[in-house]
C-alpha cells in the first residue's frame, strides 16, 4: 500500500518545554492534512492499555480514529474502568486479565480513563484523526519521519495544560526535516494518594 | 418614759448592743456570703459558656465533617458522577434529590467547572446562573473541599463544596445542612446553654435567624449583639433576665458576619445559692431573736442586783447601816455574789470607821480624854441646862508646870506618859457628871455641872495634892504641878468662849503667882490689859530713855565694905511715876521684848562700871538675866562687845540668873553660861532655896555665887528649920568654892546672925535700899569710912 505513494517523505522535530523551560514528558504532537492533503490511510490497530499496579500504563496514549484499544488487566485484582469523556464513553464493569472487551475510539478527542474502584488511576486517550502523532518522552522531544509532502496543522496537546495550544499550519517538503519548538503552560501534577498494597492504610 | 432614759438602762443597752452587733455580723456575713455566691455563680456559668464553647466549636465542626462526608460519598457515587456527565439536568437534580435525602441535608448543589450553579435542589426550576458563593467552589478548587456558613433566601446554611471526580474533577457538589430553631436547640441539648445565630452584611444590621430563646426575647438579644466583643463573656440582660454570654464568630467574609451566641441565664446559676441565702436569712432571724432573748434574760441578772445594790447605797448615803444586800443562796452570778458580799463588807466598813472617826473627832487619842471640840460641845450643852435650872456651873482651866522640861529632857514618849498619868489621876477625883478634857499640848479643862466655889475650891486642893506624888517614868520620878484657873457660871459668863477665856486668865495668874490655883476676878482682866498698854509704851520707854538702873549694894561681912551691889531696873513712867519690874519683866519675856530690855540693861551697867572703873573704884556689878536671854545666841558676843566698849574688867561683872531660868532649856541655858563664864563673868545663883535646889547645876555651871531667898532670911529668926536651911547653904556654898549672898536682910539681928553663920554678903534695906548711881559713891563714902 505504501508504493502507492511517492516515496520520498519529509519529517518533523518538535521539542516541547513547559513554562518553566523544561523538558515536557507525555506531550502529543500530532500533524493533521489540510485539505488537499492526500494521506495514505493505515490499516487500523490495536493498541493496549495496561493496568498495572493500579496505574494506566501508559499514562498518555494517542490513537488514531477508528483504532480499538484493548485494556489488559496485569495486577491480580479486578478493575472497573470507565469514561464519561464526549469522545468515548464507555464502561467496562469488574474484570481481570484479558477478559475485557476492547473499546473502539471512533470520535477525535480526550478520552479521560478512570476506575471506579481506584479513584487515583488516572490515564489518557488522545483520539487524533490522522496517522501522523507521536507522544514525547522524558527529553522532551518528538520526531514524526515519513510524512507526505503537504500543508499539516501541527497540534500539540498535553494532558495537564491550560489552555489548548494554539496549532501550526506548515508546508511540508519532501526529505525535509522541520523543526518546531513549543511551549505549553502546564498545571503541575499532584499525585493523588495511592494506598500500599500490602495492606489498605488511609489518610 | 423618754427614749433617751431607755436607753439610760444597762439592760436596753445591753440588749440594743448585742443586737445590733448580730445584725451587723450576719448583715455583713450575709453580705460577703452572697457576693461570694454571685462571684461563684458568674465563675460558673463564665466556666459553662467556655466549655459550652469549646463543645459548640466541636459539635460544629462535627457537624461540618458529616455534611463534608455525606458530600465525597456523593461525589464519589458512579451512578451519580454519571448522572452529572449525562449533564442532564432533570438527572442531575433527581440524583442530588435523593442523596441529599439520604443525607438529610437541607439543600443539594451542583456546580459547574465554570462556576455556574447547574442544579439547586431549593430552586429546582431556576435556570443556570453564576454561583453566588462562587469563593466555596474557588476554595474547592484548591483544596479539593471548602465549608462555609451562607445566606440562602434569608436563611443560613452550613455549606460543604466538593469535587465529584471522573476521575478528573467534573464539577462541583454541595450539600448544606439549615441553621435553624432545630439546630439551635439541638446544640442546647449538648451544650446545656442557649444559643442564637445572627448574621450581619454591611450595612444591613444584624438578623437573628435561629436561637432557642423564647420570641420575646429575641429582639434584646439582637440589639445587643450590634457590636459583639471581640471574644470574652459578656453580660446582657435580655426580658428582664440577666444572662451571660459569649460571642463566637462562624464565619467572617468580607462584609459578611455570622455568630453563634452561647448564652446562659444568671438566674438559673444563682438558683442554688438563693436556697443558701433563704436559710441564711432564717438562721439569721432566729439568732437575733434568740440574742435579744438572751441577752434581755442575762441583762436582768445583772440590772436586779445592781438596783438593790443602788438601792442600799441611798440607805448608806442617809446614814442607815442596818440593812444589808440580801444574798441570794443560788441561780446568781458569781460576779454579782461577789459584788453584793464586797457590798456588805464595805457597808461594815463604812458604819465602823464612821463610829471611829466621830470617837476620833472628839476625843484626844492619846489620852482617850475628850478633846477641846467635845469640851466645848458638854460646856454647852451644860449652860444650856443650867440657864433652865438655875445650877451653877464650874469650869477649871489647867497648865502643867515644866511639862516642856520633861518633853525636852527624856522624850516625848515620856512626856506622853505623864500626859496619861496625869488623865487618870485627873479622872479619879471626878464624879461621873463631870468632864475632863485635854485641850491640847499639857492643857487640860474640867467641867463641873453643878459646881460652886467650895467645890471648886475644894477639887483644886486634891488636884493639886494628886500631882505632889511624883509620876515614875521608866523609873525615874518626875515631879510636875499644876496652876488652875477656875471660872463660875452665870458669876463670870454664861456662853462657853468667854468662860474659857477667862479661866484661861485665871490660870496664868496662877502660874504667875506661883499660887497653884487662882480664881477669875475681873481685875486680873484690867491687870492684863495694864500689862498690854505696858507693852506698847515698852517700846517706846527704852527709846525715851525712861528706863532706870538702880544700884542696892552688898554688905561684904569679912572686909566691912560693900564694893558689890546688884543692878535693879526701874522704868520712871511719865504719868504712873516709877512702875515696878514685876509689873513689866514677866509680860515683857512673854512677848519677847525682854531681849531689848536686858540689852539696855547690860549696856547701861556695863557703862557704869566702866565709869566708877574709870574713877578708881572697881566696884563689882549684878545684873539679872532672865531665861528668855540665855537663849539668846547673840548674848554670849553682845556682852563681849559691851566689856570691850566700856572698857570693863571682865571679873567686876556678875550674872545673876534664877533656877527656873535654867530649867527651860538647861542644855542651851548652860552653854550659855558657861560661854559668858569663860569671857571671865562671875556667875550667881539667885533665889537659892525655891526651886529645885539641884546641886548637880552648881557643881556643873561652876558658879562663884549662891544668893540665899529672902524667905528663909525673913523667917530664920523664929523658924529653926529656915536657920538650919541658912547655915547649911552656906556651908554648902563655901564647901563648893562659892560665896553667899544672903537677901532681903531686914534688921541687924539677922545681919548678926548671918555673921555668925559665917555669910558672906547681905543684902537688903537693912544694909542699904535700891540708890541711883550718883548716890552710891557718896553713900560707900560716908558708910565706909575707911
Amino acid at each position: 500500500m505504501l508504493a502507492a505513494f511517492p516515496a520520498v517523505a519529509g519529517s518533523v522535530a518538535v521539542t516541547l518545554t513547559d513554562q518553566n523551560g523544561k523538558a515536557l514528558r507525555d506531550a502529543v504532537v500530532y500533524a493533521r492534512p489540510v485539505a488537499g492533503t492526500r494521506v495514505p490511510i493505515p490499516p487500523p490497530k490495536q493498541v493496549a492499555v495496561e493496568q498495572r499496579d493500579r496505574e494506566f500504563v501508559p499514562y498518555v496514549s494517542v490513537v488514531q480514529t477508528g483504532t480499538t484499544v484493548t485494556f489488559p488487566n496485569r495486577d491480580a485484582l479486578l478493575h472497573h474502568v470507565y469514561s464519561f469523556s464526549a469522545a468515548k464513553n464507555f464502561e467496562i464493569k469488574l474484570y481481570s486479565g484479558d477478559t475485557a472487551r476492547s473499546i473502539l475510539f471512533d470520535k477525535p478527542g480526550v478520552v479521560t480513563l478512570g476506575c471506579n474502584i481506584h479513584d487515583w488511576m488516572l490515564g489518557y486517550v488522545l483520539v487524533v484523526d490522522t496517522a501522523y502523532f507521536e507522544k514525547s518522552g522524558s527529553d522532551g522531544r518528538v520526531s514524526i519521519n515519513d510524512i507526505v509532502a503537504g500543508e499539516f496543522e501541527i497540534h500539540v496537546w498535553h494532558p495537564h495544560q491550560r489552555a489548548a495550544t494554539p496549532m501550526k499550519l506548515v508546508k511540508l517538503d519532501a526529505r525535509a526535516n522541520t523543526l518546531f519548538d513549543f511551549t505549553i503552560d502546564v498545571v503541575p501534577r499532584k499525585k493523588p494518594f495511592k494506598p500500599a498494597l500490602d495492606g489498605i492504610r488511609y489518610k | 418614759m423618754r427614749f433617751g432614759n431607755a436607753f439610760a438602762s444597762l439592760r436596753t443597752r445591753i440588749v440594743v448592743f448585742f443586737a445590733t452587733l448580730l445584725v451587723l455580723v450576719q448583715g455583713l456575713a450575709f453580705l460577703v456570703v452572697t457576693t461570694a455566691n454571685n462571684e461563684i455563680a458568674r465563675d460558673s456559668i463564665s466556666q459553662e459558656l467556655e466549655v459550652g464553647e469549646r463543645v459548640f466549636l466541636r459539635l460544629f465542626d462535627q457537624q461540618r465533617g458529616q455534611l463534608e462526608q455525606s458530600a465525597r460519598l456523593l461525589a464519589s457515587e458512579f451512578g451519580f458522577r454519571q448522572a452529572v456527565a449525562s449533564a442532564d439536568r432533570a438527572t442531575i437534580l433527581s440524583a442530588l434529590g435523593n442523596h441529599g435525602a439520604r443525607a438529610s441535608a437541607s439543600v443539594m448543589l451542583l456546580v459547574s467547572l465554570d462556576h455556574m450553579l447547574l442544579a439547586d435542589t431549593l430552586h429546582p426550576a431556576a435556570p443556570p446562573e453564576l454561583f453566588k458563593h462562587s469563593y466555596l467552589t474557588a476554595a474547592a478548587e484548591a483544596s479539593g473541599q471548602a465549608t462555609g456558613v451562607v445566606n440562602i433566601d434569608g436563611k443560613l446554611y452550613q455549606l460543604v463544596v466538593v469535587q465529584v471526580n471522573a476521575p478528573t474533577t467534573i464539577a462541583w457538589v454541595g450539600v448544606g445542612l439549615a441553621i435553624d430553631d432545630k439546630t439551635a436547640g439541638d446544640l442546647k441539648s449538648l451544650t446545656t446553654l442557649d444559643v442564637s445565630f445572627l448574621s450581619q452584611q454591611a450595612p444591613q444590621p444584624w438578623r437573628l435567624h435561629a436561637s432557642t430563646l423564647p420570641d420575646a426575647s429575641r429582639g434584646a438579644l439582637v440589639s445587643s449583639a450590634v457590636n459583639p466583643p471581640g471574644g470574652g463573656t459578656f453580660g446582657v440582660s435580655l426580658d428582664g433576665q440577666d444572662y451571660l454570654a459569649r460571642a463566637l464568630s462562624i464565619e467572617t467574609r468580607d462584609n459578611t458576619q455570622v455568630v453563634a451566641i452561647l448564652h446562659d441565664s444568671l438566674v438559673r446559676g444563682f438558683a442554688p445559692f438563693q436556697r443558701v441565702s433563704r436559710a441564711f436569712l432564717i438562721l439569721a432571724v432566729l439568732a437575733v431573736v434568740l440574742s435579744v432573748v438572751g441577752s434581755i434574760a442575762i441583762a436582768q441578772n445583772i440590772t436586779r442586783p445592781i438596783n438593790a445594790l443602788a438601792l442600799v447605797a441611798q440607805r448608806i448615803k442617809a446614814g442607815d447601816y442596818t440593812e444589808k444586800v440580801s444574798v441570794a443562796p443560788t441561780g446568781e452570778v458569781n460576779e454579782i455574789s461577789a459584788l453584793k458580799a464586797s457590798f456588805n463588807h464595805m457597808l461594815d466598813g463604812i458604819a465602823r470607821r464612821e463610829k471611829e472617826n466621830l470617837r476620833l473627832a472628839f476625843e484626844d487619842h492619846l489620852t482617850r480624854l475628850p478633846n477641846r471640840a467635845m469640851f466645848h460641845d458638854r460646856l454647852t450643852q451644860a449652860l444650856m441646862l443650867a440657864k433652865r435650872h438655875g445650877q451653877p456651873i464650874g469650869v477649871m482651866m489647867l497648865d502643867l508646870d515644866r511639862f516642856k522640861y520633861v518633853n525636852d529632857t527624856l522624850g516625848h514618849p515620856a512626856g506622853d506618859a505623864v500626859l496619861c498619868e496625869v488623865a487618870q489621876r485627873f479622872r479619879e477625883l471626878l464624879r461621873e457628871s463631870d468632864t475632863v478634857a485635854r485641850l491640847g499640848g499639857d492643857e487640860f479643862a474640867i467641867l463641873l455641872p453643878s459646881g460652886d466655889p467650895v467645890r471648886t475650891g475644894s477639887l483644886a486642893r486634891k488636884i493639886q495634892q494628886a500631882l505632889e506624888l511624883p509620876i515614875t517614868v521608866e523609873g525615874q520620878p518626875i515631879d510636875i504641878g499644876t496652876s488652875i484657873g477656875i471660872v463660875h457660871s452665870p458669876q463670870h459668863g454664861v456662853d462657853a468662849n468667854t468662860l474659857l477665856r477667862r479661866a484661861d486668865i485665871a490660870m496664868y495668874a496662877a502660874k504667875r503667882a506661883k499660887s497653884g490655883f487662882a480664881i477669875y476676878d475681873e481685875r486680873l482682866e484690867e491687870n492684863r490689859q495694864d500689862h498690854l498698854t505696858l507693852l506698847g509704851e515698852l517700846r517706846r520707854a527704852i527709846e525715851q530713855n525712861e528706863l532706870r538702873l538702880f544700884y542696892q549694894p552688898k554688905f561684904g561681912f569679912a572686909k566691912k565694905d560693900s564694893s558689890g551691889m546688884e543692878a535693879l531696873i526701874r522704868w520712871q513712867h511719865p504719868t504712873r511715876g516709877l512702875v515696878s519690874p514685876v509689873e513689866f519683866i514677866p509680860f515683857a519675856e512673854q512677848t519677847g521684848n525682854i531681849k531689848m530690855i536686858s540689852r539696855w540693861v547690860i549696856d547701861s551697867a556695863f557703862a557704869q562700871c566702866g565709869v566708877w572703873e574709870k574713877a578708881g573704884h572697881p566696884l563689882r556689878i549684878s545684873i539679872n538675866i532672865s531665861a528668855r536671854d540665855l537663849l539668846d545666841k547673840e548674848l554670849v558676843p553682845y556682852v563681849a562687845e559691851t566689856l570691850q566698849k566700856y572698857a570693863v574688867t571682865p571679873a567686876l561683872i556678875c550674872v545673876e540668873l534664877t533656877e527656873s531660868a535654867l530649867m527651860e532649856d538647861p542644855i542651851n541655858a548652860t552653854q550659855t553660861l558657861k560661854s559668858l563664864h569663860d569671857l571671865g563673868l562671875k556667875l550667881s545663883m539667885d533665889d537659892y532655896g525655891t526651886g529645885y535646889s539641884s546641886l548637880a547645876y552648881i557643881k556643873d555651871l561652876s558658879l562663884d555665887e549662891l544668893k540665899i531667898d529672902r524667905t528663909f532670911v525673913a523667917s530664920m529668926q523664929n523658924d529653926p528649920q529656915s536657920a538650919a536651911i541658912v547655915q547649911s547653904t552656906i556651908d554648902l556654898g563655901h564647901r563648893l568654892g562659892m560665896v553667899v549672898v544672903a537677901e532681903g536682910v531686914e534688921s541687924a539681928q539677922e545681919l548678926l546672925t548671918l555673921n555668925d553663920f559665917g555669910c558672906d554678903y547681905a543684902q537688903g534695906f537693912h544694909v542699904a535700899r535700891p540708890m541711883q548711881a550718883s548716890e552710891i559713891i557718896a553713900w560707900l563714902l560716908t558708910n565706909h569710912e575707911t
